[in-house]
């Protein structure tokens, strides 16, 4: 999958209009690109495209949408290994691409977080 | 702290300074302000248990997450769990006999040992003990009263507060409270990494659509001088956002590593 196919999931746009809009400011080009080749990497590494990463971890009920709380853990450990590969011997590294991952999924409705420095 | 600005510098703090711990002796005066609280039938219903984050394995810290509550548990180095306790009525005859003899509770008012024995507790307190629903809602009000002093005194200490929820089935496992009391928050104290006015005072349901006068329906109009003379003294305070909050949200973000 490249960079541009990324982008043109649902979720993916859904993350990029949704991020802009709370933040209140748009990404420039190249940063636009630096997410969508991590979020790429991180679909690689979860053999999931963006649509699939988000349904899996949602589900319709008579009452709405509702997130599956022992994927969703299991989707954070995943991020958490992502970042270890990712890292290269540089938390801060490791962490900055973890956290693209975890803003896609929380502009997709997904509440997750990290673990924060300390 | 004068009172006012006391009420209006609260916030709901989620950045905390994870390094800086809190003074033993201001947990206590926390404790203290929720204990002398207004409470029905002078009961004590509000219980806590004090906990140390970094006294906890790391195992339970995750354990006693909630999907929305997080990062702010990792941050904040003091919990507070406080419980209600339904049964802190049982002691209502003797605890409201003492009202009596301190002279809280007054003939003047038709009180006296014999109301208390023969009406109070017979008519009032035994069948609110036996109804759950009354039970419950009275213990959560109650409680709520001391959590809510023990806000307030917080931000009076200069500390960072607010009241969670937490995963109240792994918590009776690793905290091991007495089975009937009933789990209601986790207050976080810390000291706060972002700004103590958290951005702006937050949205609230307009004035007249929540408060009435005489019957329902008809508004408490709100009088602009009092609304001027408490924002003078500080209680209220500019709303949120204030211009630079999002960037303030983002820069912390940034500095403990956690998702824009």
């Amino acid at each position: 999958m490249t960079t541009e196919e990324v982008g043109g999931f649902a979720t993916v746009e859904q993350w990029l209009q949704a991020h802009g809009s709370h933040w209140n400011r748009t990404a420039e080009e190249a940063e636009r690109l630096r997410r969508l080749e991590i979020l790429c990497r991180y679909c690689e590494f979860a053999e999931r495209d963006p649509d699939a990463l988000v349904a899996n971890l949602l589900r319709e009920t008579p009452t709405g949408r509702r997130i599956w709380l022992k994927r969703r853990r299991a989707e954070m450990a995943r991020i958490d290994a992502f970042e270890g590969i990712v890292a290269d011997g540089d938390p801060r590294r490791g962490r900055d691409a973890g956290n693209v991952v975890r803003s896609f999924f929380i502009h997709n409705g997904v509440a997750l977080t990290a673990t924060p420095f300390r | 702290m004068e009172y006012k600005q006391v009420i209006g510098r609260r916030r709901s703090i989620r950045y905390f300074v994870p390094y800086r711990p809190v003074e033993r002796e201001k947990i206590q005066a926390i404790l203290e302000a929720a204990r002398i609280c207004s409470q029905a039938v002078n009961a004590n219903w509000a219980k806590a248990i004090v906990v140390r984050r970094d006294d906890l394995s790391e195992e339970d810290r995750e354990a006693l997450k909630t999907p929305t509550t997080t990062a702010q548990l990792d941050l904040a180095p003091v919990w507070i769990f406080w419980y209600g306790d339904p049964s802190a009525p049982t002691l209502g005859q003797t605890t409201l006999k003492g009202l009596v003899d301190v002279g809280a509770l007054n003939p003047s008012h038709g009180w006296s040992h014999a109301y208390v024995d023969d009406v109070v507790w017979t008519q009032v307190l035994t069948p609110i003990m036996g109804n759950q629903a009354a039970l419950l809602a009275l213990t959560g009000c109650e409680a709520g009263l001391a959590i809510c002093q023990a806000m307030l005194m917080a931000v009076d200490l200069g500390l960072g507060t607010g009241i969670n929820a937490f995963n109240s089935e792994k918590a009776r496992a690793i905290l091991n409270p007495p089975d009937h009391w009933i789990p209601l928050w986790v207050q976080l104290v810390g000291y706060p990494a972002e700004s103590p006015d958290g951005g702006g005072q937050r949205p609230r349901q307009p004035f007249e659509s929540l408060y009435f006068e005489g019957r329902y329906g008809v508004p408490f109009e709100r009088d602009e001088s009092v609304v001027n003379e408490l924002t003078d003294a500080g209680m209220l305070q500019p709303p949120a956002p204030l211009p630079w909050r999002l960037d303030e949200v983002r820069a912390l973000a940034r500095m403990f590593g956690l998702p824009e």
